[in-house]
């Protein structure tokens, strides 16, 4: 019991804190902080294709508009003419001209 | 990105189209089983165009299955679906057969012989010792040994102190390397006299060795000794010396040629009609063409080669040899005097010039019209000449 206790206590406190111990660790030494973890990176390179690494899935895909579940929440990108380049499970590509890139949408 | 779009293209890919409420479930399983989706476009409310692998398309039933959407194949694209339109032409599996043949025949063989680092007439008895052994524009290289040939040529052409022999695809090099001539060595001891190589008129001497037995303005007939290697002493107790004798006996010669005139003479007309004939050249054989003939009884023919010319200053071994003849009508021509004297004098220098030795040199021209008894008449030229006679002979005795 004491057990159980103390792990769901330790997981509800790293659920809260911004930072995972890896990312703490990256930071001391002063590492690039998408090696560690699974946080989503998101590499736009003009407006024309976003990149995203580390995501969970897709949630929604409608005409101009994606929702993609990451980590950190879900992404949403909107724009026209909106397609998915390709899809592997590490990364995925958003073609098209796009308008914006929000998450908590 | 464009090393991946030729990658799929070899491998194949499908256009595929989902139809159903759960598109974003079934890409998201996709995803999962490792199955490679791209170009992933809304088409409308509930269908989603895509593109997949084969491999991919195979494995997607289940995923399809469990999401609910229908997948169907819009088309079929890459290497291996235009493949397989082929595979019942028979002709086109011929053709490819057929084309790999000759590919391979062809670059088997050689259709360039290059000869460098000699002249014309090395090149030609190189060439003499390459058809003797039956290698040319055409012979496979197979049965072609670079050192046997190589070893050919040193043993049946002279003045090559070395010959290298290399194939590089379908071009032969040959590569030899000249002798420098042996400088020509009067050899001291080899005794012997100068004698008069034809009759002459002495008109300029020079000795540098022997005993002179002529002078300055006597006539010589043909194997009068001229200079002797034999040498006197002054008393006839010391014996005699026999030398090499050297020299230059400059001479005055003669040389004649009688022509009979003629007064006629068949001169070819042409009379503007000509025919063309036509060959096409395949290595050195001719084929003629259709209509090919020979159009007249009499006719003069020029013909003239074109080659086919490739890139870099090659030639292709295939050409047109066009043959053109010009018909002509042979029509005797009454000469007057003078048109017959000159075209014998015509005739008469061109025959002696060949007679002449090289470094002769023409003083003088006399042309003489004789008429004999029986009414034939003829020309005579003669030529004056100045050159050195002295030959040398062995000297005989001890």
């Amino acid at each position: 019991m004491k057990r159980v206790k103390k792990g769901s206590d330790k997981g509800e406190k790293s659920d809260r804190s911004i930072l995972s111990i890896g990312e703490k660790l990256a930071k001391l030494f002063e590492l690039p902080p998408d090696l560690f973890g699974n946080r989503p990176k998101v590499t736009a390179v003009g407006r024309g294709e976003v990149l995203i690494e580390n995501f969970k899935g897709i949630m929604d895909f409608e005409e101009g508009m994606v929702r993609i579940n990451t980590n950190n929440g879900v992404i949403k990108i909107t724009g026209s003419g909106i397609t998915i380049r390709e899809i592997t499970s590490e990364a995925i590509i958003i073609g098209g001209k796009i308008s914006n890139i929000d998450y908590d949408a | 990105m464009f090393l991946v779009h030729l990658w799929n293209y070899i491998r194949g890919y499908v256009i595929i189209i989902a139809k159903g409420g759960g598109i974003e479930r079934f890409i998201n399983i996709c995803t999962r089983r490792q199955i490679l989706l791209w170009d992933i476009a809304r088409k409308d409310s509930n269908s989603v165009v895509m593109k997949a692998s084969l491999r991919g398309f195979m494995l997607m039933r289940p995923a399809a299955r469990k999401s609910g959407c229908r997948v169907r194949i819009i088309k079929k694209c890459g290497l291996p679906f235009f493949l397989h339109r082929f595979r019942k032409r028979r002709g086109f599996k011929v053709g490819l057969f057929f084309f790999a043949a000759l590919i391979t025949l062809f670059t088997s063989m050689i259709w360039e012989i290059e000869i460098r680092g000699c002249s014309r007439d090395v090149a030609e008895q190189i060439m003499k010792v390459l058809d003797d052994q039956d290698i040319g524009k055409g012979s496979f290289k197979m049965g072609i040994d670079p050192n046997r040939i190589a070893a050919d040529i040193l043993l049946n052409v002279d003045d090559v102190a070395w010959a290298g022999v290399q194939i590089q695809g379908v071009k032969m090099t040959i590569s030899v390397q000249n002798i420098i001539p042996r400088p020509e060595v009067v050899d001291e001891d080899q005794y012997c006299n100068l004698v008069a190589e034809r009759d002459g008129l002495i008109t300029k001497i020079e000795v540098l060795a022997g005993t002179l037995k002529v002078k300055e303005g006597d006539t010589v007939t043909k194997g009068q000794l001229l200079v002797s290697g034999r040498l006197e002493s002054q008393y006839p107790e010391f014996g005699t010396r026999n030398v090499h004798a050297l020299g230059k006996i400059t001479a005055r010669t003669w040389y004649d040629i009688k022509v009979p005139l003629s007064y006629e003479y068949t001169k070819r007309i042409r009379t503007g009609r000509t025919h063309e004939n036509t060959y096409i050249r395949v290595l050195n054989m001719k084929i003629g063409l259709f209509g090919n003939r020979n159009a007249f009884d009499l006719y003069d023919s020029v013909s003239y080669d074109r080659t086919v010319s490739g890139p870099f200053n090659s030639e292709f071994p295939i050409g047109l040899t066009v043959e053109k003849q010009y018909e002509v009508t042979e029509k005797k021509v009454k000469l007057t005097t003078e048109e017959a004297e000159a075209l014998a004098l015509k005739n008469a220098r061109l025959a002696l010039s060949k007679e002449l030795s090289p470094d002769c040199r023409v003083l003088d021209e006399r042309v003489n019209i004789l008429k004999s008894e029986t009414g034939d008449t003829c020309l005579e030229l003669i030529l004056e000449c100045e050159e050195d006679i002295a030959g040398k002979e062995p000297l005989g005795g001890d």
